[in-house]
């Protein structure tokens, strides 16, 4: 097995990582901004994409896996991850897709088939309705359910083409923004309507199947979330039951049976606070926050699937051991409606510590863009029990060092030592309902900076010299 | 790019410092932050905030303005998308638009001026 890893950033490194690990050949993909990115150098061989936004484009990718003598594509998260039409293209052209078979993808990843499913099989589902293209349907049908409600989009996730509709004055607005929002994200504006269920935990549980059957790995808990985006991840989950926990094990791999699913997936429930749970989604692909997982369990969730996708069999479920956190380091500015920021990483500095893995997708010189997705880096903290792990993670974000964009560091230090998450008290809203004010600087760091800067002369040359938008922008605050 | 060390409230600390067009990013302990220069005038400041700039580069999804309308301070002005987001650019004052720098459908830069609020 060859494999062609049809991303970038931080997942395609711990992707390449792993195929590195397993002696397996790999190709990366690049774009024109990517040329130097890190993944690039972490392959065997790497191939030119060419524009930015070819990460999307199947013929390009499987173009890319004739020339380099690939025969199978891992798809990573995101771009064309949950894109049946993808997945038959490879196989068309002869190559191992290393996700789930493209039926069980259009089964299983599309809101309203899998919704259906889950019904057919009794897994409890949130009310709501699985039609909500029409504003004026849409309309009846929460005013039947009764405000709040969220729409979302079928086709899709990751919080993209969601809103919150909080009363019927909100519902025009939000149906017209989150069907823009999804036909721009998905190509696909279909969208169903649900009961705003709070206050709720989002637990999901990690699938592995082999086409035949199905194993559940453990659960993560992702309550923490902006703008319907995770920002902090655990596992286990923090305050649910063993019978709560049990009995979703047990759906989430009914339902990857039925669809006689094949490799990593992830099975989202929300919790309400009696316990009960709720039957959300499916994320045909690995996850973002799958590391959580793979500390606890000691499985490697991606040679996993590229045993499984050489007909190797499923590893076996296991007591988890210890907690671990996730915190995902992102290019937004946290203080300002986590408005997403491009500039050059001028200076890098990761720590090093016992049970602290750091996935990341950077490096110091490189320019970050707003081309691709703002996340830079996730850093995962294991401990034996959950303070551990809670403080290992906050000493860790406490020494990175990332200078030249705003990131959202200090703000992912704020969220974990909050009374809030120290006791588990985590759920979706928790993040939304109070302020985050930007914490200060000592003064005394302030003014050795400004002397610091009075002392050297500004630079004659280079890119640090030429006036940038933000120059003109103005206004910038002075620590204060 | 170095390290300075700076003595806050009696103890002994590192921060990182790395120069960027006229100001400095520093680090300290997990928070981060641009120090500009010093702030400009007055006077430049309210010319400047007649301006609503693009906070990043993206496309112009709507346009909610026109010329010669009112608008409350907080009105929705412009949407932009970017990194499959939507973001909600609002009018920073009550007032009345000048003129338009965009219009839907156009890839904009970071710091483009995309509405200007009359005087």
């Amino acid at each position: 097995m060859k494999v062609l890893v049809a991303n970038r950033g931080e997942i395609a490194c711990r992707i390449l990582r792993t195929l590195k690990e397993m002696a397996v050949p790999s190709v990366a993909v690049f774009t024109e901004p990517d040329e130097n990115a890190p993944h690039v150098h972490l392959a065997d061989e790497a191939l030119a994409l060419g524009k930015p936004d070819r990460y999307l484009s199947a013929e390009a990718l499987v173009d890319a896996a004739r020339k380099s003598g690939a025969t199978a594509v891992h798809p990573g998260y995101g771009f064309l991850s949950q894109c049946a039409a993808f997945v038959r293209a490879c196989e068309a052209a002869g190559l191992t897709f290393i996700g789930p078979g493209a039926e069980s993808m259009e089964m299983l990843g599309d809101k309203r088939a899998s919704r259906a499913a889950a019904t057919r099989l009794g897994i409890p589902l949130v009310p709501g309705a699985q039609e909500a293209d029409n504003p004026a349907v849409a309309k009846e049908s929460a005013e039947k359910l009764g405000y709040p409600v969220l729409l979302k989009a079928a086709g899709g996730g990751g919080g993209r083409g969601m809103r919150l509709v909080r009363s019927r004055d909100e519902l025009a607005e939000a149906h017209e923004a989150a069907k823009r929002e999804a036909k721009a994200s998905f190509a696909d504006d279909r969208l169903i309507l649900e009961k705003y269920i709070s206050p709720a935990r989002h637990v999901e549980v990690q699938i592995l199947g082999n086409g035949r059957d199905v194993v559940a790995l453990g659960e993560r808990e992702c309550s923490l979330q902006r703008r319907y985006q995770k920002v902090i991840e655990e596992a286990p989950a923090s305050r649910i039951g063993a019978e709560t926990r049990r009995a979703m094990f047990d759906a989430a791999a009914r339902l990857g049976r039925d669809a006689k699913y094949r490799s990593a997936g992830t099975v989202e429930f929300l919790v309400s606070a009696d316990g009960s749970f709720y039957f959300l989604e499916v994320n045909t692909r690995l996850q973002v926050e799958h590391p959580v997982t793979e500390l606890i369990t000691g499985i490697d969730i991606v040679k996993a699937q590229v045993e499984v996708a050489q007909g190797g069999s499923l590893p076996e479920a296991v007591a988890p051991r210890g907690h671990a956190i996730e915190a995902r380091l992102n290019a937004e500015d946290p203080y300002h409606d986590f408005l997403p920021q491009a500039g050059p990483i001028l200076m890098l500095q990761w720590p090093n510590r016992p049970g602290v893995r750091i996935d990341s997708g950077i490096r110091e010189g490189q320019e970050i863009s707003t081309n691709y997705d703002s996340l830079l880096a996730k850093i995962i903290a294991w401990g034996a029990d959950r303070e551990s792990a809670r403080r290992r993670l906050v000493e860790t974000l406490r020494e990175i060092t990332l200078l030249g964009i705003m990131t959202n560091q200090s703000f992912l230090l704020q969220l974990l030592e909050s009374d809030a998450f120290r006791k588990g008290d985590t759920f979706t809203t928790t993040l939304e309902e109070r302020e985050w004010p930007e914490p200060p600087l000592p003064e005394e760091i302030l003014s050795a900076a400004r002397r610091w800067i009075a002392s050297r002369p500004a630079p004659q040359n280079g890119s640090a010299a030429l006036p940038t938008p933000w120059d003109s922008l103005g206004g910038f605050r002075v620590g204060s | 790019m170095s390290w300075i060390e700076v003595v806050v409230g009696g103890v002994k600390s590192r921060v990182a410092v790395v120069r960027a067009r006229d100001g400095v990013w520093i680090s300290w302990r997990g928070t981060t932050r641009y120090v500009g220069p010093e702030r400009r005038s007055a006077a430049a400041q309210a010319e400047a905030d007649r301006d609503v700039r693009a906070p990043m580069t993206g496309r112009v999804t709507k346009v909610a303005a026109a010329p010669g309308t009112k608008v409350r301070r907080g009105e929705v002005l412009v949407v932009l998308e970017a990194m499959k987001m939507e973001y909600r650019l609002v009018s920073p004052r009550d007032g009345s638009v000048e003129s338009l720098g965009c219009k839907e459908g156009d890839r904009v830069d970071l710091g483009k001026v995309l509405v200007t609020l009359a005087p």
